[in-house]
This record gives C-alpha cells, structure tokens and sequence, in this order.
C-alpha cells in the first residue's frame, strides 16, 4: 500500500471514530489551532507549534487535512497529512512529503508519523500559554540511495520537540499576538529529506524554531516564521528555512494559507526562494 | 528581496492596524460605548447564548435580567468604566455548574460575535477579551 492509500485508510477509519463518537467537531475558537505545517503536525507552515490541530476541545475529537505545495527555484515539495486531536490532549498526524529535484533530476519522499502531546496550557486562557511535547518518526520512501550517496548515515530518524504558543490581546495597534517557540531535537538533513546524519556531524542537535503573528481580525493571520537547521552533510552546506506567510481561516472548517520561503542553499543549490500554498479541511 | 518583502508586510499590517485605532487617551469603558454601549453587548452576548444550543443549557434556572445587570456592573468595573462589582467572585458564580472548556469556548465565541455585530473598535475588542481571558482560571476553578 502506498502512503497516499495509508493516509486515505486512516482518513476513512478516522471520519468513522468522529461521526460515532459522541461530539463532533470543536468549540475552540477559529485560528487557535493554527494550520497544518509541513511534517503534518498543527502549526504553522514550517514548524509545529505548541498548539493542537483544528478546534477539538476537552470534549471532542477533530479530524483534519491538509494538502500543501512549495515552489522554490529548483525544487517543488508536496505535502499531503492528516492529524487526529483527541480532546485537546493528544494529537496523532501522518504526513507523505515529495520533493522533486526539477533541476537535478528525480524524487525524495518521506512519510511522517507525529504525535503531539499538550503537557499544559491554553493559548488563550493561561499566563504561560500552551506548552506540547511532541515526537515525529520520519522515514525515507524513496531515494535512501541519493540520502546515503551524499553522506547521510541513516534513511530514518526521530525528532522530539517541545513547543510553546501564546496570544498576547490587544498586542500590536490593538491586534492579537501569536508568539510561537519550538525547541527540536534532531538529526534529519532538510528535514529528513536528505537522510539523517552525515559525515560531518552524527549526533542529535538543539534547534530553535520560532514565529510570530498579527491577526489582523479573526480570519486573517500574517507573520513571519524561522526555523533553525542542522549541518551534517559536508557535500553540500545547509542553511535555515524562513518564510512570510499569510492564513485565511475562511471558517472554522476550512482555511488557506500562504507563503514566500526562503529555504537558502538546498542539496549545493544556491539561495532557493518561492512560493508556499496549503489548504486545510477541519471537521 | 525576503527582507523588503517582510518589511513592506510588517508595514502594511502596522498602518492597517493605526488605521482602525482610536485615541488611546480614553478608558476601555468609553471606547466600549459606556453605560449604553456596555448594555447592548450584554445583550446581543445573552441573545447570541440564547440561540446557542451546546450552552443555552446552563442558564435554564437563571434569573437573566438579573444576569445581565450584574453582567454590566461587571464588565463597566473591569474595563475601569465607574461601577463597582458587587457580585459574587468568578470562582463562587461558576462552581459545580459542570462547566467545559468546550462551553466555556463557547461563551467567549458568543462574546466575540456580540462585540462584532456592535461594532465595537478592534483594540476595544481585543483589549477586553484580554482582560476576560484570565478569568479562566477562577471560572474553571471548581467544577
């Protein structure tokens, strides 16, 4: 079974939990679930935040999707993901990443599965906001043999993070402020999509992540976002990723999201910059 | 280019948000429209409940003109208007009522939505959601 037919599976058997489960759906308000990022965890595009996904509440389960495509100079990535948040305390996600090499010729793929657990919190409610543990077990689909032949020691790898989120009311000329941190240990090289490990550096690293944004009104969420990255292969050298993004949450059910990366030097080519879009579907 | 780009956004967002300010020389109780304008909220805030089924049921032996006025008095002292609160704690008003987060979500979704329809400034909006956010933890306290 491929991992577009797993997520398909899993969607099917996750929409029966939900529809016979007693509440449906969430009472969180719209945007505190922020939007799917690209390894299938609720966050923002790049990084998971400390929030979980949709607007499931203490009393329900939510289900969400999301499909996503980046451009860069030289590379497109497809992402496609579901996650499942479980009463607002844990979130389970599966994500299928698919990076083609335009220029260089053929495809890296990777599947993601990630739990999410909310130690404590409220993004809303609480002074410290919401802190979240969460882990995500990445494995290489396609292209162990391209991962390994630049140096990469291994073709799977695990990252634990610990995330925090918190608005700030009335923060910025009257508008809310979302302040999102994500401590992430690892070991993947672009995110996993170049293998984990390498020949210059072998052991798990501390990155930072972090991203603030302006609702500039309920619907609308513009901000910038960082994410920190390890330098383990010497072929090729590796830099942050970064972006400017814009959220439409259209509704509760449905938002768009979209964003200018900066993804730097990728696989020996320079300065890769495009475009980001990911539609997420919220039951 | 990314750092122009992100400059022309921040901007954007800064001059967006100015736009829509008013002048902060005032108390959050004028710019939420006063003794006037703090009764109409509460009102649309006690309609919007009213039609909400997943929370209407809490309120079924409730006195709600009593609600409401003590629901003025509370929000004209916390958004420092000239009233005193002479209600009962958070913690005592909401104890045992078997209150979720999913209802108390709630209530803060009918609070938006009545300050919307009221028109009432987005800093004014934001700032009183701020101010009523962490009553969360009195409300929550015993239930």
């Amino acid at each position: 079974m491929t991992s577009c037919q797993k997520i398909w599976v899993l969607l099917a058997g996750m929409c029966w939990l939900a529809a016979t489960s007693p509440a449906l759906a969430g009472s969180r308000l719209a945007g505190t679930g922020g939007v799917m990022a690209i390894e299938g965890a609720s966050g923002g595009g790049l990084s998971p935040w400390g929030v979980l996904a949709g607007t499931a509440s203490d009393i329900d389960i939510g289900v969400t999707v999301g499909a996503t495509r980046a451009d860069v100079d030289d590379y497109h990535l497809v992402v496609s993901g579901m996650a499942v948040n479980f009463y607002d305390r844990l979130e389970l996600s599966l994500a299928n990443q698919r990076l083609a090499l335009d220029t260089l010729g053929g495809h890296q793929a990777q599947d993601i599965y990630g739990a999410k657990l909310r130690l404590f919190g409220d993004v809303l409610y609480r002074p410290w906001g919401i802190w979240s543990l969460g882990v995500q077990h990445k494995q290489l689909v396609e292209g162990r043999e391209l991962a390994r032949a630049v140096g990469a020691r291994n073709t799977s790898g695990n990252d634990v993070y610990l995330a925090g989120s918190k608005l700030f009311f009335d923060a910025v000329a009257g508008r809310n402020l979302l302040v999102n941190t994500t401590l992430r240990s690892t070991t993947a090289n672009q995110g996993g999509l170049l293998g984990f490990g390498g020949d210059r550096n072998d052991h798990r690293e501390l990155m930072v992540e972090s991203s603030v944004g302006l609702f500039l009104n309920p619907d609308w969420l513009v901000g910038v976002e960082y994410r920190q990255k390890p330098d383990n292969l010497s072929f090729a050298r590796e830099d942050g990723w970064r972006d400017v993004y814009v959220a439409w949450l259209i509704n509760k059910h449905v938002s768009l999201t979209g964003a200018l990366l900066d993804l730097g030097s990728i696989a020996g080519i320079e300065r890769q910059r495009g475009g980001y879009l990911s539609l997420q579907l919220s039951l | 280019m990314f750092c122009r780009l992100a400059t022309i956004t921040m901007l954007l967002v800064g001059l967006s948000g100015f736009a829509g300010q008013q002048a902060t020389s005032s108390t959050l109780y004028q710019r939420l429209g006063g003794e006037a304008g703090i009764h109409d909220i509460v009102t649309h805030f006690l309609i919007n409940v009213a039609d909400d089924p997943r929370i209407v049921g809490y309120f079924a032996h409730t006195n709600i003109d009593h609600l409401a006025d003590s629901l003025e008095q509370y929000l004209c002292e916390l958004s420092d208007g000239p009233c005193t609160y002479e209600g009962p704690s958070m913690a005592r008003a909401h104890q045992h009522m078997g209150l979720t987060d999913a209802s108390f979500n709630a209530l803060v979704d009918n609070l938006q939505r009545a300050l919307m329809d009221q028109k009432i400034d987005v800093g004014a909006r934001n700032a009183l959601l701020g101010r009523l956010a962490p009553q969360y933890s009195d409300v929550m306290r015993d239930q």
